[in-house]
């Protein structure tokens, strides 16, 4: 009883404020409504026209190659960051460390000013390392070949302090004794990287690449900040088309139809990913 | 004791304002830059002069999409505001979702105005089937800076002081050529990386061939469509001739200009400010802003309206007090709008644009008259700032003007998309 007292709070606001608006959500995608109010019931209309709209694939295509620029190698390169961070002593440690993680502390706002101005056509210091290989500036935000790899970077440098320090932390929780055991056995550092070090790590390479998949399927916000007035169509991603079509073609309904679909590919996703991770960890 | 002091002050003040409650008017508004610290001053104005009858409680809120979505969510369940800024192209949409309180002519009357205070393409732009919805405060276009240093020396100065010989296509672009080949980095900046803002100046030009945009179900009207492809393809050549940066946004066109590298720039009126800022502090050429000159057949020029409007609070209408004092602000603020054109707007309301101080205001005074010959959005729920339509410019536009899809193809694109509109 004490128990479900105890629960009670957080079942009552969790129902309240995520499965009662997810149910509102399903519900809104059969209807037509606008940004506000109710609309009308219009069955499986919504989702015969997601299927045939062109612009959603696109979404979806833009929306993977993001995930795959993203989620692998910024994992890759923070496990690689960590593993070097964790050689430094003390101070040095902490400043490194530091470094590479306040960008992650940054809003969105502040990351999209910074690059938007190094990457400037006329005045972007960024051009002075483009203009040798490329011949003439390039605006990285209107050339469709060069948008999503430009945001692929930018998110990796934006996000990547906070899974360092899930890798520093799972590095530090491999016991030293391990290390002293294998070195006393010959092992070479090569092979205690990858014979030791990368298997313990296993399971926060995991939970990274986890966390990473989730927050990269919605991304948003680096692609409308960089996109907008532009070729949006061409960049468009799934969370973006979700907010064009109810907060600025007011079309409420179809909006949440793209959001159902969303959702249940994030769901879909995640599940796989995390059951084949834990599948080949268990090796 | 000290409790007690407090108290009785209270009272004190209490007493002193009860006999005529104040009221407050809750304002918002979309105003960010220049012209919203100059907004700020006419509401601290006003306040002061309306001490201890009515309050303005000015937000200012982010400009565009996240403003109109706010507006139209709080206004369905009566969290709006007492009034707010309002662009006049984004009410029809507004009035399609009950978002606004209709303006009465009894409300005109008390504000002491009426549709002979206005332009009548400005006066036309506030009405939805024929009511009245908003009260223009000023029209905002687009016009043409120029660095008149570097057109005197390539002799584009007339003998009146004013740019010359740029009226016609072919003269135009022999003028930036002229300036180009003088050995000037750009002739011209314009918005290149921005399809949706490029389509102030696209529009002008497709309203100078005597086409327009028209609404839904029936786009591009007659041979619209052609001469739409043909005022794109204006901006495509200066890019491919060198004239203009391709791909360049906003703020860079700006700096081009006021650093000299473009002797030429088409932008909004809002951009005055920061002229006349950079020329008192010493740091700018002499320069000026002039209507767009007329590349086809007839002068023409974009603009939109910045009006106040009424909420239409659901199950929360405005008590008669407040709705007198909203009407109060509305009359100050058109009373007091000469303040307002120190940030480049037309002042909508006549009588101010009249008077001989207006008149002296320079470039404002040269530029205003290009009222008479303006364009407004096309009246539809899916047309105005930070609009589909825009956002279809934006995608059309942007290929185009950079050559990366032919003119025509662009504009037969954008025209799919605006069909594809529910």
């Amino acid at each position: 009883m004490v128990a479900y007292i105890l629960v009670a709070p957080f079942i009552l606001i969790y129902g309240w404020m995520f499965i009662y608006p997810t149910i509102q959500m399903v519900q809104m995608s059969f209807t037509d409504a606008h940004l506000i109010g109710a609309g009308k019931w219009v069955g499986f209309k919504n989702y015969t026209r997601m299927f045939k709209d062109p612009t959603f694939y696109k979404a979806v295509v833009n929306t993977s190659y993001f995930v795959a620029l993203t989620v692998v190698p910024g994992t890759i390169v923070a496990l690689a960051i960590a593993l070097m961070v964790r050689r430094l002593k003390g101070w040095v440690q902490s400043v490194v460390l530091a470094a590479f993680f306040l960008p992650y502390v940054l809003p969105i706002s502040v990351v999209y000013l910074i690059w938007n101005w190094l990457t400037n056509t006329q005045f972007g210091m960024l051009q002075g390392l483009i203009i040798p290989i490329v011949g003439e500036p390039v605006n990285i935000w209107r050339t469709i070949p060069w948008f999503m790899p430009g945001v692929a970077v930018i998110t990796i440098w934006w996000t990547n302090g906070f899974s360092i320090l899930l890798f520093l932390a799972g590095l530090r929780n491999i016991p030293q004794e391990i290390y002293e055991a294998a070195s006393l056995d010959g092992a070479t550092r090569r092979q205690m990287l990858t014979r030791i070090t990368l298997p313990l790590l296993w399971p926060i390479t995991v939970l990274c690449l986890t966390i990473q998949l989730i927050l990269q399927m919605k991304i948003f916000d680096q692609v409308y900040l960089f996109a907008v007035g532009g070729r949006t169509q061409s960049t468009m991603v799934m969370v973006q088309y979700i907010y064009e079509q109810a907060f600025q073609k007011n079309a409420g309904g179809y909006a949440a139809t793209l959001a159902v679909a969303l959702f249940v590919v994030v769901v879909v996703f995640s599940v796989l990913q995390f059951q084949i991770l834990r599948i080949r960890g268990q090796r | 004791m000290r409790f007690t002091l407090k108290a009785a002050v209270l009272a004190a003040v209490m007493a002193a304002t009860g006999a005529h409650a104040k009221e407050t008017v809750v304002w918002w508004d979309f105003l960010g830059g220049g012209d919203g610290v100059r907004m700020k001053k006419l509401i601290e104005d006003f306040n002061s002069e309306h001490k201890d009858a009515i309050e303005i409680q000015a937000t200012t809120l982010a400009w565009g999409t996240p403003f109109y979505s706010k507006v139209q969510t709080s206004a369905a369940v009566g969290e709006g505001p007492d009034m707010m800024t309002y662009h006049a192209s984004r009410i029809p949409l507004a009035v399609s979702e009950s978002t606004l309180s209709e303006i009465s002519a009894d409300d005109m009357k008390t504000m002491g105005l009426s549709g002979d205070s206005f332009a009548s393409a400005t006066w036309d732009a506030v009405h939805v089937d024929g009511k009245q919805y908003a009260v223009p405060f000023d029209t905002h276009p687009i016009v043409l800076y120029y660095n008149k240093d570097l057109l005197d020396k390539a002799g584009l100065i007339g003998a009146d002081g004013l740019p010359a010989g740029l009226d016609g296509l072919d003269n135009f672009n022999a003028a930036l050529k002229k300036l180009k080949d003088g050995g000037n980095q750009w002739a011209i900046a314009q918005v290149t990386a921005d399809g949706g803002f490029a389509f102030r100046t696209i529009y002008s030009l497709l309203c100078q061939q005597g086409g327009t945009i028209g609404t839904d179900g029936a786009w591009m009207p007659g041979d619209s469509q052609d001469k739409l492809a043909k005022a794109v393809s204006v901006l495509a050549d200066w890019v491919k001739n060198g004239y203009n940066p391709g791909k360049t946004d906003y703020p860079t066109t700006v700096a081009l200009f006021t650093s000299g590298k473009a002797p030429f720039m088409i932008n909004g009126v809002w951009e005055v400010p920061t002229m006349v800022d950079l020329a008192k502090q010493n740091k700018l050429f002499n320069w000026g802003a002039i209507e767009l000159p007329v590349l086809f057949d007839k002068p023409c020029t974009y603009e939109d309206s910045h009006t106040f409007a009424i909420p239409n609070n659901a199950g929360k209408p405005a008590t008669a007090e407040k709705h007198a004092a909203v009407l109060e602000v509305i009359k100050w603020m058109e009373a007091h709008a000469l303040f307002w054109a120190t940030a480049g707007h037309i002042p909508a309301n006549k009588a101010v644009t009249d008077s001989a101080d207006y008149k002296a205001m320079q470039p404002q005074a040269t530029y205003a008259k290009l009222t008479a010959n303006a364009v407004f959005d096309p009246k539809s729920i899916h047309a105005g700032v930070a609009s589909p339509l825009f956002d279809a410019a934006g995608n059309a536009f942007t290929a185009a003007i950079n050559g990366e899809t032919d003119p025509v193809t662009a504009v037969a694109d954008m025209k799919a998309e605006l069909d594809a509109l529910q």
